[in-house]
């Protein structure tokens, strides 16, 4: 047997492979097969699940229904598909800021001195370690009608004698908006300055040289050599902001509704597991859809391993 | 010379974007020496030294002076109790990551089988979906795996089967090892096999080659992998949420369980010494780096 | 090289938490007396049992249980206390339901007994074991969601009602009806709960709050809708707590919450709307296969005890249907029973219990309060 063991390379090969796959059929595969199967049930009046196959849930979430208000036969009801545009607008504006934001960061670190990269670099990485759930904490400190924000704007004011209203951040969900820019910044920062690091100083000199303006550098070489890093960044962000709840939660009050919202409230108040699952397959395979035409055109983006 | 360097568009855009980063931490710190109570306004620092005595909502008096919230702080059970739960997952998750990861990198880089193509696809899968999706899909499926085997072993008190530290150890390693495969698969591609054929004609065997040679040269790779498995299981919010149990509750739970209650200081004091944790990491981590280029 | 940074995090982590365990932590100051942290004393049992468990698992509200009573339960009997928290009745329903989870105590509140009851979810009091209930009021004991008291203890009782800051409402509401006021838009904050929040528009229709019809649902789907609008925040952890700090000037809430609100900030009002507030009671049960039943019976007996459990009315103030609580108050610490007894939040008047209402199990319909639920959450 053991023989068998030293010579069979594809035998090798699949014992080391086979505890991570272990985990990975047992822990990922099967209980998307369970999600699966349990988004065609229905649920009972207490909550529970009956095994049957029904494509209500699916309907429901699309929002056809054959209930309507004024004798049609069929209608349709966009709350769900709402909630679903909602979260994609998120999203995609988060994902915009961000870049926004992380390039001329990046871009700076990228063109600083080597010794002092490091330096600029971790302290990028702070805000990065530090809990999750800390960092949305310090934006309600922030927020609040008595809250930093408003504290400064007030006492500004007051140096001018001008009257001051306090604003309403907090709660809004602009509020949402802010923390999720706020929570996946760090993560494109990072692979935007690893595909800028490359970039041999040669390069802009050469172009300099060729008699090309900043802008037409800026466009021509920058920016397609910063590309997959801007692809890496855009899937660690786009990705994570879908199926947050978190971010909403705390800083929107309950009240801005997501698909991660809408997901965590089937399974916790309003109790239809059914539903929750057939929202959550949707929601990854919306995800995966976005993911594959995305990468499709921009390639999958290396840098995600640096990160 | 790079002319661009100096853009003052560039250095602005910086500057406004570190400070946005680090404004909301810097006043989380400062809040954490707040005399307030309730926290909504900065009621200024604690001075006086004594037994505790409170004017209002504001203590005026602590035995710890400013530091009153850090005390409070000190003596929360629950506290401690996360963050030994906390450390106490992340480091068994991410050993067993580690090893089973570059076992299996290994496997995926070297070897072929019929299970390849699948094993790969179903690797890059945690990370393309959404927590919450991986997070539920775990919840239903130990919820009904469970209730099945207690009622079919018959199974109760302590021996029942329930939602704890292990459950959230399994997640946590089945969202980690992707992670890690991946990293130590990109290290293994760069790799010099000519090192390994060298070693097996001087005539070391199998074993031999891969503790002395293999592995060394993997080693920055595991590294990375250990320290993103460690960060993120450390950070997990979302898993961890729908696999606990009484008694595993992890820090990020348990102050979003904080936030869900009375805001007093002491969250901010938690937040802090987290803060001061990883700026120490970090500051380690640079001398690490900087001692190594040299 | 960087195996010992890992090395070294780990060490500054655990170097760390033994500093932090060395500071504070409780004292026995000797075998007489034990005493918290906080410097509370605690009571000796009453009735001695043996516990060999060494851990409880309980599933509570938030902010509903006093650290020194779980101190001093912790400290008497050696057992250590686990305790997870929800919000909601339907969140703790769902967990419990789901399987794969090992409480031995959770806080139902009434409607949601039956529920549990039906479905197997919770197990029958041993009342050979039980001690205490003879420490309660008899007011609140044998209702209709649990005759006899087969499968609860009583916890708290209490009302939800309309709260208000008066220094920031110019005018204050005074029934359900005038919450949908438009110059209130933006500023109230509500219970994060659907059976509360369906059944207070059902009331402002003038409808029966467990109604199971399905069209006057219908009409209070698209009331709700607009009054959603409106809401600037759901709570039910801290409701109080977006009030004090003004992010909020008025809404609705709990009982404790608005003593404890009025407490910070004496311009808080509480009232009882003209259509009737919602009465409730939240009780203690034992779940089905709860794994350390000894531990369970030793702590309802002793913090039910008077001298413990009177702890409730300086913490977390709602009524409290404990009598021996009440009387060991009045004689400890007469200015905290003076309080509770001259509130009419704790305390609450006749007329106000007479015009209320109790929410029960609505059986089938409870999916279309769900649907509802999170549909007019779900759009804005």
């Amino acid at each position: 047997m053991l023989k068998k063991l030293r010579e069979d390379k594809a035998l090798q090969g699949t014992l080391l492979v086979s505890p991570t796959l272990l985990f990975m059929v047992g822990l990922l595969i099967i209980p998307l097969i369970l999600t699966l199967v349990i988004s065609f049930g229905r649920r009972d009046a207490d909550g529970g699940v009956i095994y049957t196959f029904s494509l209500a849930n699916y309907a429901r979430l699309i929002g056809f229904s054959t209930n309507c208000s004024n004798g049609v036969n069929f209608c349709w009801d966009t709350l769900y598909v709402d909630i679903g545009l909602r979260s994609l607008v998120l999203a995609f504006q988060t994902t915009v800021c961000v870049i926004l934001m992380a390039f001329p960061l990046a871009y700076f670190i990228a063109r600083a001195e080597p010794k002092r990269r490091n330096t600029f670099l971790f302290l990028v990485l702070v805000p990065l370690w530090t809990n999750f759930v800390i960092r949305v904490y310090a934006w309600m400190m922030l927020l609040r009608t008595q809250g930093v924000i408003n504290g400064l704007l007030g006492w500004i004011a007051g140096l001018f004698n001008l009257p001051f209203q306090p604003l309403d951040m907090l709660y809004t969900p602009g509020a949402v908006l802010v923390g999720m820019i706020y929570e996946f910044l760090p993560f494109m920062i990072l692979p935007i300055y690893t595909s800028l690091e490359k970039i041999e100083n040669s390069l802009y000199e050469a172009a300099a040289d060729l008699g090309a303006n900043p802008i037409f550098t800026f466009l021509r070489v920058t920016l397609p050599l910063a590309l997959p890093g801007i692809v890496a960044g855009t899937i660690l962000v786009f990705i994570p902001v879908m199926g947050t709840f978190i971010v909403s939660d705390i800083l929107g009050g309950r009240q801005v509704i997501l698909v991660g919202n809408l997901i965590q409230n089937q399974f916790l108040s309003a109790r239809d597991p059914t539903f929750g699952s057939a929202a959550s397959l949707i929601l990854m395979v919306l995800t995966l859809i976005v993911t594959y035409f995305y990468t499709r055109k921009f390639g999958f983006g290396e840098e995600i391993i640096a990160v | 010379m790079n002319p661009y360097r100096r853009s003052p568009i560039i250095i602005i855009a910086t500057v406004l974007v570190y400070t946005f980063l680090y404004a909301p931490i810097i006043v989380l710190m400062l809040y954490s020496f707040n005399a307030s109570r309730t926290n909504v306004l900065f009621e200024g620092f604690i001075t006086r030294f004594g037994p505790v005595k409170m004017v209002d909502s504001n203590v005026v008096q602590s035995p710890c002076g400013p530091f009153h919230w850090f005390c409070d702080l000190s003596k929360n059970r629950e506290v401690l109790n996360a963050a030994k739960n906390t450390l106490l997952i992340a480091i068994t998750s991410t050993i067993i990551s580690v090893v089973i990861g570059t076992m299996a990198a290994i496997g995926m880089q070297r070897y072929n089988f019929r299970l390849k193509p699948f094993s790969q696809i179903s690797l890059y899968i945690p990370i393309v979906i959404p927590e919450i999706v991986m997070g539920i899909g775990i919840l239903v499926l130990f919820s009904q795996l469970f209730s099945l085997l207690n009622s079919a072993f018959g199974l109760s008190g302590d021996a029942r089967l329930t939602l704890g530290i292990g459950t959230v150890i399994v997640s946590h390693i089945a969202f980690s090892v992707p992670f890690v495969t991946l990293v130590v698969q990109a290290r293994l591609q760069g790799f010099e096999k000519s090192y390994e054929e060298a070693a097996m004609d001087l005539g070391a065997n199998e074993i031999v080659t891969f503790w002395r040679v293999t592995l060394p040269m993997l080693l920055p790779g595991i590294v990375s992998g250990a320290l993103l498995a460690f960060t993120l299981s450390l950070d997990d919010f979302v898993i961890t949420f729908f696999t606990n149990g009484p008694g595993s509750t992890t820090l990020p739970i348990y102050i979003y369980g904080l936030l869900r209650r009375i805001i007093t200081p002491q969250v901010n004091a938690l937040s802090t010494v987290w803060i001061l944790i990883v700026l120490c990491a970090v500051f380690f981590l640079q001398r690490l780096q900087n001692r190594e280029t040299q | 090289m960087k195996q010992t940074l890992i090395f070294r995090f780990t060490i500054f982590f655990l170097a760390f938490s033994i500093i932090l365990s060395g500071c504070g932590g409780a004292q026995t100051t000797s075998s007489q007396s034990i005493t918290t942290s906080t410097g509370f004393t605690c009571p000796k049992p009453a009735n001695e049992s043996k516990v060999t468990s060494k851990e409880l698992n309980i599933f509570v509200w938030t902010e509903y249980i006093p650290t020194d009573i779980i101190e001093c339960f912790e400290l008497v009997y050696g057992v250590k206390v686990n305790k997870d928290e929800y919000s909601s009745n339907e969140e703790m329903y769902a967990k419990i339901s789901a399987g794969g989870t090992s409480y031995d105590l959770v806080q139902p509140t009434d409607y949601i007994v039956s529920l549990m009851v039906r479905n197997n979810l919770i197990q029958k009091i041993d009342k050979t074991q039980l001690k205490t209930l003879g420490n309660f009021d008899p007011n609140y004991l044998d209702f209709d969601f649990d005759p006899g008291n087969e499968y609860t203890l009583p916890y708290q009782a209490g009302t939800d009602a309309i709260i208000y800051n008066s220094d920031k409402v110019a005018n204050p509401p005074a029934s359900w009806k005038d919450l949908w006021d438009p110059t209130y838009a933006g500023r109230m904050v509500f219970l994060d709960d659907s059976r509360v929040v369906i059944g207070i528009t059902l009331l402002s229709l003038g409808y029966d709050v467990n109604s199971k019809d399905p069209a006057q649902l219908e009409e209070a789907k698209v009331k709700l809708t607009e009054l959603v609008k409106n809401i600037k925040l759901f709570d039910s952890d801290s409701p109080k707590t977006a009030l004090i700090a003004g992010d909020v000037d008025l809404g609705n809430t709990w009982t404790g919450e608005a003593v404890l609100a009025q407490r910070e900030n004496s311009s808080i009002e509480y009232v009882y709307p003209t259509e009737g507030a919602i009465i409730w009671q939240d009780n203690w049960a034992i779940p089905t296969g709860a794994p350390h039943i000894d531990a369970v019976y030793a702590w309802l007996n002793y913090s039910n005890q008077g001298d413990l459990f009177y702890l409730m009315l300086k913490e977390f103030p709602y009524t409290n249907p404990n009598k021996a609580a009440l009387d060991f108050a009045k004689s400890a610490d007469p200015e905290l029973y003076k309080q509770y007894m001259d509130s009419p939040i704790t305390n609450t008047p006749k007329d106000a219990i007479e015009n209320g209402h109790r929410i029960e199990d609505v059986g089938e319909a409870t999916t279309l309060y769900d649907q509802i639920w999170t549909e007019v959450k779900g759009g804005n």
